[in-house]
């Protein structure tokens, strides 16, 4: 039997084919989104530009800031979850885990009413924000810590105490350089959860991103318009950390 | 600090608690049903159904809860309740999808292989070779998505759905006692999390004996 020339339908079926069918419909889907955008009406965008960017920016640094100091927290809460003397071992536990097993928008307002009764005098909303944000971050960076710390083979620090290291030694020459390795994607997994986190502290009145939107929204109502922004800032900024962690590490696929 | 206050607003409590439970049941089942379907058509071999689905959980994944739920209220002028939970379902569907399709992708592949081989069909191996393994694995991870869901479900009390949260706040505007409210409301969000994390854990002794 002779062999024709293959049919457009059998064409169609190879990898290359198939990804070039895929990228064409993802155009005329875009396409189609940019025809419905350019109906709307972008005015209410065109005058308060500047004030929306600021909110990104703001929410950008709360995110960078908090995660600087929940690290710092989570560092000693880390150690002392793994390496403790048996009282403050079960104190860090109880600690880390109350904290995230609660919802994170009790936390913002835990540290909300919580901090002027320690400090004795008004908390501004946006300390508050940092502080509950920090918080959360430590916690959740203490358990990142704990994994890498735990994904040291057991059998390199018996190796080195065999070779006569002292424990402390091993410590900051075989464990601490390998975990950290270890943690770098999920650590900065942890900043795309903890960007998505920032849009709660709208509750206590911060003018992060979100509630620019919303009260730009209140004074000139532009739903379509104003919510397409405030979902594309979100979601071009966890994507492109995504994509970040992507390239530190091709095997990561998911760990939030 | 004044613990009366908790006694004296306990049918409050009450009633956001059951609110919350009942918010979080239905988007537990709700988003256990769409991200397995949608985890599962992710593993199938169709590539198109794979590059949906991937867009799907990323599209969700990226954008923060709160986002939804508002867009869903105040753009769509969705009815409060039914707006929190397709943003809680919409949301959560899309990390169960991703720990579906790893506890689908853990079963090794020449399980599936040796299933064709046999003759069985892509269904039937699928049914009875590569879910009874991946029900096994997805089990802890599930745990913490469900815990995730309660935890999320707080959000609702910002557009005004009557929930534990809410009820705090109402405390704090009326009697200024937040402190005391935050904390009766945290150790009960812990309570219903750790009831998840039992009966989970009941779940999985039971499935790894059969």
């Amino acid at each position: 039997m002779i062999e024709g020339r293959p049919g457009l339908w059998r064409r169609l079926q190879s990898p290359r084919a198939k990804l070039l069918v895929w990228w064409i419909g993802c155009g005329v889907a875009l396409l189609l989104a940019l025809r419905a955008v350019s109906s709307l009406d972008w005015g209410a965008i065109r005058n308060s530009w500047l004030f929306l960017l600021t909110g990104l920016g703001r929410s950008w640094l709360l995110a960078i800031i908090s995660i600087l100091a929940g690290g710092l927290a989570a560092a000693p809460l880390a150690l002392a979850r793994v390496y403790g003397p048996p009282g403050i071992r079960q104190a860090a536990i109880a600690l880390i885990e109350c904290v995230r097993a609660t919802p994170e928008l009790m936390i913002v307002f835990w540290v909300y009413f919580t901090l002027p009764i320690v400090t004795g005098n008004q908390v501004s909303s946006w300390n508050a924000a940092l502080g509950s944000l920090s918080v959360i971050a430590a916690v959740y960076l203490a358990e990142v810590f704990r994994a890498g710390l735990y994904s040291v083979p057991r059998g390199q620090i018996e190796a080195s105490a065999a070779t006569g290291m002292s424990a402390l030694a091993t410590f900051l020459y075989v464990v601490l350089p390998q975990a950290v390795r270890n943690m770098v994607p999920a650590l900065i997994a942890q900043l795309v959860g903890l960007f998505k986190t920032t849009s709660l502290v709208y509750a206590i009145g911060v003018m992060e991103f979100f509630r620019s939107i919303t009260v730009t929204n209140n004074a000139v109502f532009a739903p379509y318009e104003l919510y397409l922004v405030l979902a594309l800032g979100y979601f071009v900024s966890c994507f492109a950390i995504t994509r970040v962690v992507r390239w530190f590490d091709p095997k990561y696929q998911l760990l939030e | 600090m004044d613990w009366h206050i908790l006694w004296e607003y306990r049918a409050a409590l009450f009633s956001g608690l059951v609110v919350t439970v009942w918010i979080s049941a239905l988007g537990i089942a709700g988003s256990t049903v769409v991200g397995v379907v949608i985890g599962c058509l992710g593993s199938t071999p169709s590539f198109y159904l794979r590059k949906l689905t991937s867009a799907y959980t990323e599209l969700l994944r990226n954008l923060p809860l709160l986002v939804k739920v508002f867009f869903f209220y105040f753009v769509l002028s969705m009815p409060t309740i039914p707006a929190a939970l397709l943003g809680l379902v919409l949301h959560q569907s899309a990390y169960i999808a991703d720990v579906t399709g790893a506890g689908l992708r853990s079963v090794a592949r020449g399980q599936l292989d040796a299933g064709l081989a046999l003759g069985h069909g892509y269904w039937q191996v699928f049914r009875y070779v590569i879910l009874p393994q991946a029900v096994r694995i997805v089990i802890p991870p599930m745990t913490t998505q469900y815990v995730a869901v309660i935890k999320n479900s707080s959000i609702v009390a910002l557009i005004a759905v009557q929930d534990l949260t809410y009820q705090t706040q109402e405390i704090n505007v009326e009697t200024f006692r937040g402190f005391e409210a935050a904390t009766a409301a945290t150790v009960l969000y812990i309570v219903v999390a750790l009831t998840v994390i039992g009966s989970m854990t009941l779940l999985q002794r039971r499935v790894l004996t059969r």
